[in-house]
């Protein structure tokens, strides 16, 4: 038996910490534990500031899922006030999301996940000639010919596309080569390239991903433009309470947004398009085929227990979160939750969650058993509305308290605390909305699918298809994680389209409107007020809760997707899913955990977005007493 | 330092003569709007560059700096990281992780001794022995104080590192400060912005290996090619404010039109960045382009000088609408005495620009 730690983990945003137990002899790994190691307590910063500024705030939560705490925090703070946002600033702000999410998800797979399953010392070994022969292949293969509703075809012909010829690929490795040779690896530095994984993909496969991880890098920033023409920059794009900043006008010069500025928007998203559909779906189908052939079907952990999601991208304008309006004309319905998917899709369970469900006081809770935080409830866990937070860091268990050597997996060993629906812990991301649309959708719990969800069913089904395994059999496991989060990406691409000539048709309506500014001035707004913002991050489902006093923020909190996933284990309810993630996981070399690197990325972690907040000086922070939902 | 991979590297490679590669650096010279004088530097440069080892540590922070660096366009990312440094340690990229990734950490300081630059992103939290932010089981200030002592030089990449960012606003619980005020005895660039533009952050990179130097620096530390002017005196929405035509509220007619912002809380007079002149995305736009008014996110302490919608205080507004011809009349009334101020404030500006020739040398502030 033998304790291996991983600190820090890298390719992640944030700072995390992993300590597995692997039986050497089977590979089996008998614990597993995860540690958010730092904490910065943004939600404390936020008390008793203006909720027309909280955006900017909650948006440095992170600035790797840019964007959506900003989003999370906008649709919470308008939902307190009751402020409607124009239907112009909806499309935008989900053209801003879907964006995103196609550029977050491309990030991932090439520079924060690729390196686990491609090594640029093996693409030494490839054949040029070979690897153009096969980058064609894996075109034919891979590109399912899947595609979402486009009114106005822009696009003349695929501006990026995979080059497949012998020169380029002799050139890429010429250069890999030559950082070989050198000896500075740099960023490609230090890392288990001799592990027997590594041989799993042909060289050809290598030197293929290897160019493609260099060709995303320098066409990534061409994703985001919408970020930066309706929000003037990128990470972190502006927005305003109430809708968007940039007005749009035909009959001015200088108008924020006029048809020069839509044209740049739309050549990003035709480009979103082409890299979803023509590099990342055919990449990530095989290489993920080559691993599932082999057996590589591990690190499901407890997504084939229980997903949870909550549903995103309204059709059209709402009026708000907590009085159910936001769920009633989305696209994305994954809003939900899905147990026992492992048996198939007619044997998983589905659970709705609905507005009501975030008001519950025994539905969303959070515990500390396993965090260092206090108990102040004698053992109950709180809803995030009543959470009290009083830190207790208790140090590790072998080590000094700034020289860790073990954590202490029976005491407390995280400032991550343990989310739960109904006592129970949840797997959120990509993975956990095609679970739960495909389940929704093929139980006829969805009778009439939206195109995003037929779309979504239609790439399961085909990939299954090609795998020739059930979807219960691929889907959940680390391939299948990282897969989804693929097809995603191709949805996403499609959805931007689809709200940018949504967009464009309101604007030829006559509809100019960005901003709804009734209700802007605080004289406006109620003595006291909550609210509830959620959205579909790019990890998972995101919920941001205010409350707002007097014109200042009273109390905010979040739920972040990676407080779901990289949640410590609880007494009650077992492992939170990276730790159940990495039960499910063998392990060939004990001392170079590749495969522990590989499950724990198809989360995509985000750490800073996890941690909870906490006072320095170790006082109790001020509990919460103007709990909304809660009749304390 | 071995591993030497510079232009006259690969003119000897390509069999390419030495009176070609003079003439490449001629041309470089010229196309960096430099003068003649400095060819021989460039030659020199050219000749010696070695790819930078580059050690990038991560405190509290939230990764933006780091996505800023990869949207970079000129240099792109995979030039930056393939042909200008080695990025030798940085965990977000990085392919290593855990022990075998600190473990080469130790062997890069060894061999780089004095010669690494050390780029820190995000705050320094000082609270509770520092164990708000632990990073292979040790708090990051310790790192930080390691790593720092054979550095040539560090870079702070963005707010955070640079004033304590985010973190430390009221009431700052983690006790987070910047880097500078952790490490002293160094050379120290502060490079601003939350995040700072992308090719600001690359264009001091660029910076270093082309001339073999750190860029000039102003009397805080920053680039002067970077900081050097106040958003408000680039901003191209500027003849809107000198001629008193506002956005008085989001998507009202002046929002359409493009006026100036300062009354929606536009801090552009008191930003020092690059917005107005470069803009994001090599010119596409800024946040006061896109309608949204700016909250000097690479000043320090911006994040409590808040409400980011109420105008900042101490710079009266012309408040009636006239085109520039009229401005100084209009300026003549007690009102407006402000805006004679300020009208004055630039006039210096103007002067010292023409006292001075302009280059990359010419110190503006």
């Amino acid at each position: 038996m033998k304790r291996v730690v991983v600190d820090p983990v890298n390719r992640i945003e944030g700072h995390l910490r992993l300590e597995v137990v692997v039986d050497e002899a089977t590979g089996k790994v008998q614990d597993a534990l995860s540690s958010g190691t730092a904490w910065r307590g943004i939600e404390l910063i936020l008390k008793g500031r203006d909720p027309r500024d909280a955006w900017v705030f909650a948006q440095r939560i992170c600035g790797v899922c840019t964007t959506v705490h900003a989003l999370g925090c906008l649709r919470a703070v308008e939902d307190a006030l009751g402020i409607e946002i124009p239907k112009n600033a909806n499309y935008i702000r989900n053209i801003i999301a879907a964006t995103q999410m196609v550029h977050d998800h491309i990030v991932h797979f090439y520079h924060l996940h690729a390196l686990d399953w491609v090594s640029p010392v093996a693409a030494l070994k490839a054949d040029p000639a070979a690897t153009a022969a096969l980058q064609n292949t894996v075109l034919d293969k891979y590109s399912m010919d899947l595609k979402g509703p486009v009114e106005f075809d822009t696009d003349a012909y695929p501006k990026e596309f995979p080059k497949a010829t012998t020169a380029y690929y002799k050139g890429i490795q010429e250069k890999i080569k030559k950082i070989v040779d050198s000896g500075q690896l740099g960023i490609f530095s230090a890392q288990w390239w001799d592990h027997p994984d590594y041989n799993v993909l042909p060289p050809e496969v290598h030197l293929m991903a290897v160019s493609h991880y260099l060709n995303m890098l320098d066409k990534q920033r061409e994703l985001v433009v919408s970020h930066v023409v309706f929000g003037g920059k990128n990470p972190h794009p502006h927005y305003v309470v109430g809708g968007m900043p940039c007005s749009i006008s035909m009959n001015d010069m200088n108008a924020p947004i006029n048809a020069e500025r839509l044209a740049a928007v739309d050549v990003s998203i035709n480009l979103a398009i082409t890299l979803a559909s023509s590099f990342y779906v055919p990449d990530v189908l095989a290489i993920g085929e080559l691993y599932v052939k082999q057996g590589y079907v591990d690190g499901g952990g407890l997504a084939k227990e229980r997903v949870l999601g909550f549903g995103d991208y309204p059709e059209d304008n709402y009026s708000g979160t907590s009085n159910g309006d936001f769920h009633k004309n989305l696209l994305l319905r994954s809003d939900g939750v899905v147990e026992n998917f492992a048996q198939g899709v007619d044997k998983a369970v589905f659970y709705t969650f609905e507005a009501k469900d975030l008001t519950d006081p025994d539905v969303l809770t959070e515990g500390i058993e396993h965090s260092w935080y206090g108990d102040t409830a004698n053992g109950k866990d709180l809803h995030p509305w009543s959470g009290v937070t009083k830190p207790e860091f208790t140090g590790p268990k072998e080590g000094t308290k700034t020289d860790w050597k073990y954590l202490d997996e029976k005491g407390k060993y995280s400032w991550i605390k343990t989310p739960k629906w109904k006592g129970k812990m949840a797997e959120v991301g990509p993975l956990s909305r095609y679970i739960i649309v495909y389940t929704k959708v093929k139980q006829g719990i969805i009778k009439q699918p939206t195109w995003v969800e037929k779309m979504m069913v239609d790439q399961v089904d085909a990939v299954s298809k090609i795998l020739n395994l059930a979807p219960e059999k691929w889907l959940l496991s680390t391939v299948g994680r990282t897969a989804v989060r693929g097809l995603e990406a191709q949805v996403m691409a499609y959805l931007a389209k689809y709200y940018f000539e949504k967009l464009v048709n309101n604007i030829k309506a006559g509809d100019t409107a960005v901003a709804n500014m009734e209700k802007w001035e605080p004289n406006t707004w109620p003595k006291e007020a909550k609210g509830v913002g959620l959205h579909e991050a790019p990890r998972g489902g995101l919920s941001h809760w205010v409350v707002i006093k007097d014109g200042k923020i009273e109390n905010y909190q979040a739920i972040v997707p990676s407080t779901w996933n990289a949640c410590p284990r609880d007494s009650k309810s077992g492992y939170g899913p990276y730790e159940a993630s990495m039960m499910d996981t063998k392990v060939k070399i004990a001392d170079k955990p590749l495969e522990i690197l590989k499950v724990i990325h198809s989360f995509d972690p985000c750490l800073a977005c996890a941690t909870h907040l906490y006072d320095a000086s170790g006082r109790q922070l001020a509990v919460v007493h103007s709990d909304p939902y809660l009749n304390v | 330092m071995e591993n030497i991979n510079s232009l006259w590297d690969l003119f000897q490679q390509k069999n390419l003569s030495r009176r070609s590669f003079l003439k490449t650096c001629v041309t470089v010279t010229g196309i960096l709007g430099l003068s003649p004088m400095m060819i021989p530097e460039v030659v020199s440069a050219a000749e010696k560059r070695t790819l930078v080892p580059v050690i990038w540590l991560h405190g509290h922070e939230c990764t933006g700096c780091d996505e800023a660096f990869i949207r970079s366009q000129t240099p792109l990312a995979s030039d930056v990281l393939l042909n200008m440094i080695s990025l030798e340690y940085m965990d977000v990229l990085a392919a290593a992780a855990g022990e075998p990734l600190e473990h080469h950490l130790q062997e890069v300081m060894k061999k780089y001794n004095g010669k690494y630059l050390l780029a820190v992103e995000g705050a320094v939290p000082l609270g509770d022995d520092g164990i708000s932010c632990m990073v292979g089981g040790k708090p990051f200030v310790q790192n930080l104080k390691e790593v720092a002592k054979g550095a040539a030089a560090i870079i702070e990449v963005g707010s955070c590192a640079a004033w304590g960012g985010i973190q430390a606003a009221r009431p700052n619980p983690t006790k987070s400060v910047s880097v500078s005020d952790v490490i002293s005895g160094k050379t120290i660039i502060k490079v601003p912005g939350c995040p700072p533009i992308p090719e600001v952050i690359t264009g001091v990179i660029m910076h270093y290996t082309l001339f073999g130097q750190l860029p000039p620096l102003d009397s805080k530390g920053r680039p002067k090619q970077f900081f050097g002017n106040r958003i408000h005196d680039t901003c191209y929405r500027r003849p809107f404010f000198d001629s008193g035509m506002f956005v008085e509220k989001f998507d009202d007619a002046g929002s359409k039109a493009g006026w100036c912002l300062y009354k929606v809380g536009c801090r552009g007079p008191e930003a020092y960045n690059s917005c107005g002149n470069m803009r994001w995305w090599n010119g596409l736009s800024y946040p006061i382009q896109s309608g949204a008014p700016c909250v000097a996110c690479a000043s320090n302490n911006f994040w409590d000088n808040d409400s980011f919608y109420e105008r900042m205080p101490n710079i009266p507004v012309p408040n009636v609408i006239a085109n520039a011809d009229k401005v100084g009349i209009i300026a003549a009334g007690a009102l407006t005495a402000g805006v004679l101020a300020h009208g004055a404030f630039s006039a210096i500006q103007h002067a010292r620009h023409h006292a001075s020739k302009p280059g990359p040398e010419n110190d503006k502030e």
